[in-house]
Order: structure tokens, then C-alpha cells, then sequence
């Protein structure tokens, strides 16, 4: 193994290794302004979509950047990726229809 | 120079670069199975058993709005982002813990796993402060159905990041007793994908108590 891998200096030119400063940079910022959101918004149809776009954007970010999957065998990165996809699609789901879903649910008629 | 002839079985190994960047960097193979395929049996068991507990939590949501609406309001916030920061910054180590290995510099990679080992306890000390403080307001189990809900799952979440920190901490002993190089490494990988779902998993329960009302 050449000594030059072993050196800390060359650490800083890796794209990849750069790549994660960003991503964590940008998930500290999403969930910071989901906190805001908790303390100051009234719940709308607008502030739900906006929560659950940032649940999907994070789970995206982490699944393809930190645990690597963006090039990794197909079913697993697609199974992992429908997660965040449908999660917010059934959290603006149970917004817009709880009377409908809780009728649905719901063992005694 | 990192052996980028090792052979490709697609599972914990790193695929050749160009000679230009393969100085720079090895990256994973495309199209492989990361770690092993048994931890993502693991993986996708605990993911459909947080997928059910989701399911609870919606049902239980459109049957008892009022709790779920005033829930969220009486929780302490800030602890819940402080366990959110702590987490995020733990999959960032740990996802820079895999690039080092990957580059052949172990001692980096055993800083960055004793880093993911400090957030993991420092989530583990905010959650138990955080049930001190809600046992104080009159927050109980049973105070009602938000709280069960609550109470189960981030009990249950608290519990996969102390065994999964236990698990970090094998990664290390093993980086420091030479079992993982640059070349082999699946099954450091294969703890780095558990401990990144056990964040993805909280991504998804702090919305949904902390902020979603």
C-alpha cells in the first residue's frame, strides 16, 4: 500500500469525503428549520407538505450519501427509497382525509 | 496505492478508478450488496416494525386528533432536536469512518467511530433527560394515547441506538485489531448500514412527534 493513502493530507482532496461535509451541513439546516416550523406555525396543508418534503429530502440524503446506496444493487436502494417516499405521502394523506381514514379503521360500525 | 484489482464478488469490496483518481480514491462497486446480505435481512425487519409502529401512530392520529394535536406542544423541543443533531452527526461519522477505511487510513477511521460512540451517548443522555423532564411535567405512559404512542417508540428507537453503539464499538476493536483493511471490510460496512437505518428511523419519528400536529 503506498505511505501517500496513509498521510491525513490527502484526506481533503477526496470529492466523495468533501461531499459529506456538505450533505451533513445541509441535514443540520433541515432539521433545524423543522424546529422552527414545530415553535412557530399553526398546522396547514402547507406546513404538513413542508414537513414531509423535508422527511423525504433527509432520508434521501442518507440513504444515498452516507449509507452509500446511490450505486449499490437496485432492490435494496429502490426498497429503501419507496420508504421515504410513501411515509410522506401518507403523512399529507392522514391531513387531508382523517375522517375518511379513521372510517376506515375503525372496528365498530 | 489501494489494490484495485481485488476481485469484484459485488459484496465489501472497491471498484477501480482511473489511474489519475486512484490515488485520490476508491469507490464502492456498483451494483453490490452493501455489507452483507444478512444484515440487510436485519435492516428490513426493523424497518417494517417501525413501519407498523408509523401505522399505529396514523391510526391512532385520526381517532384521537385532540391528542395528537396538543402532543407535540407539551414535548420538550429542544431535547428532540438536540437527539436529531446528535444523530445526524453520528451517520456523518460513521459514513466518514467508511471513506477512511476505504483509503487504507485505519487510525483516521477509529477516530471518526469514537466520534459516532460520543453523539450515540450524548443521544442516549438527552433522551434520558428528556424522560426525567416529561416525568416532572406529569408526562407518563398512560397520561393518554400520544404519549403511549410516544413512549414505545422512541423507548424502542432509544434501545437500537444502545445496542447499535455496542456494535460501533466492535467496529473499533476490530479496525484496531487489523480485521479490517482497505480492500476488506464488509463488515464494518454492514454495521455502518445498521447504525445509518437507526437515523433514518429517527428522521422520521421527530417530525412526526415532535412537529406534525
Amino acid at each position: 500500500m503506498n505511505s501517500n493513502l496513509d498521510s491525513q493530507s490527502t484526506m481533503p482532496t477526496l470529492t466523495s469525503y468533501k461531499i459529506l461535509d456538505y450533505v451533513w451541513i445541509v441535514l443540520m439546516a433541515l432539521t433545524i428549520g423543522s424546529a422552527l416550523v414545530a415553535e412557530s406555525a399553526e398546522p396547514s396543508l402547507l406546513v404538513t407538505i413542508v414537513i414531509a418534503f423535508t422527511i423525504g429530502i433527509k432520508g434521501r440524503l442518507v440513504v444515498d450519501r452516507f449509507m452509500e446506496l446511490r450505486n449499490a444493487h437496485p432492490y435494496i436502494r429502490f426498497a429503501m427509497n419507496f420508504y421515504f417516499y410513501m411515509l410522506p405521502i401518507v403523512i399529507v394523506l392522514v391531513f387531508l382525509f382523517p375522517e375518511t381514514i379513521a372510517d376506515l379503521t375503525r372496528l365498530k360500525r | 496505492m489501494v489494490n484495485s484489482s481485488a476481485p469484484d464478488n459485488g459484496i465489501g469490496t472497491v471498484k477501480a478508478v482511473p489511474e489519475a483518481a486512484a490515488a485520490q480514491e476508491c469507490l464502492p462497486a456498483d451494483n453490490r450488496v452493501p455489507g452483507n446480505g444478512a444484515v440487510w435481512v436485519g435492516i428490513f425487519a426493523e424497518m417494517t416494525e417501525f413501519a407498523l409502529m408509523f401505522l399505529v401512530y396514523f391510526i391512532a392520529k385520526v381517532h384521537y386528533p385532540e391528542y395528537f394535536d396538543e402532543g407535540p406542544l407539551k414535548l420538550n423541543t429542544t431535547a428532540g432536536v438536540l437527539n436529531t443533531l446528535a444523530l445526524l452527526t453520528s451517520s456523518f461519522f460513521v459514513a466518514k469512518a467508511m471513506s477512511s477505511v476505504r483509503k487504507g487510513n485505519i487510525q483516521l477511521a477509529i477516530r471518526w467511530l469514537w466520534g459516532t460512540v460520543a453523539s450515540a451517548v450524548a443521544y442516549l443522555l438527552i433522551k434520558t433527560w428528556e424522560y426525567y423532564w416529561n416525568i416532572q411535567q406529569g408526562i407518563e405512559v398512560d397520561t393518554n394515547l400520544f404519549f403511549t404512542v410516544y413512549y414505545y417508540m422512541t423507548f424502542n428507537h432509544f434501545l437500537h441506538v444502545f445496542w447499535g453503539g455496542g456494535a460501533i464499538l466492535w467496529a473499533i476493536w476490530r479496525l484496531k485489531s487489523g480485521f479490517y483493511t482497505a480492500e476488506k471490510h464488509e463488515g464494518m460496512e454492514a454495521i455502518a448500514c445498521y447504525w445509518h437505518m437507526i437515523d433514518l428511523v429517527w428522521i422520521i419519528i421527530f417530525p412526526l412527534l415532535y412537529v406534525l400536529r
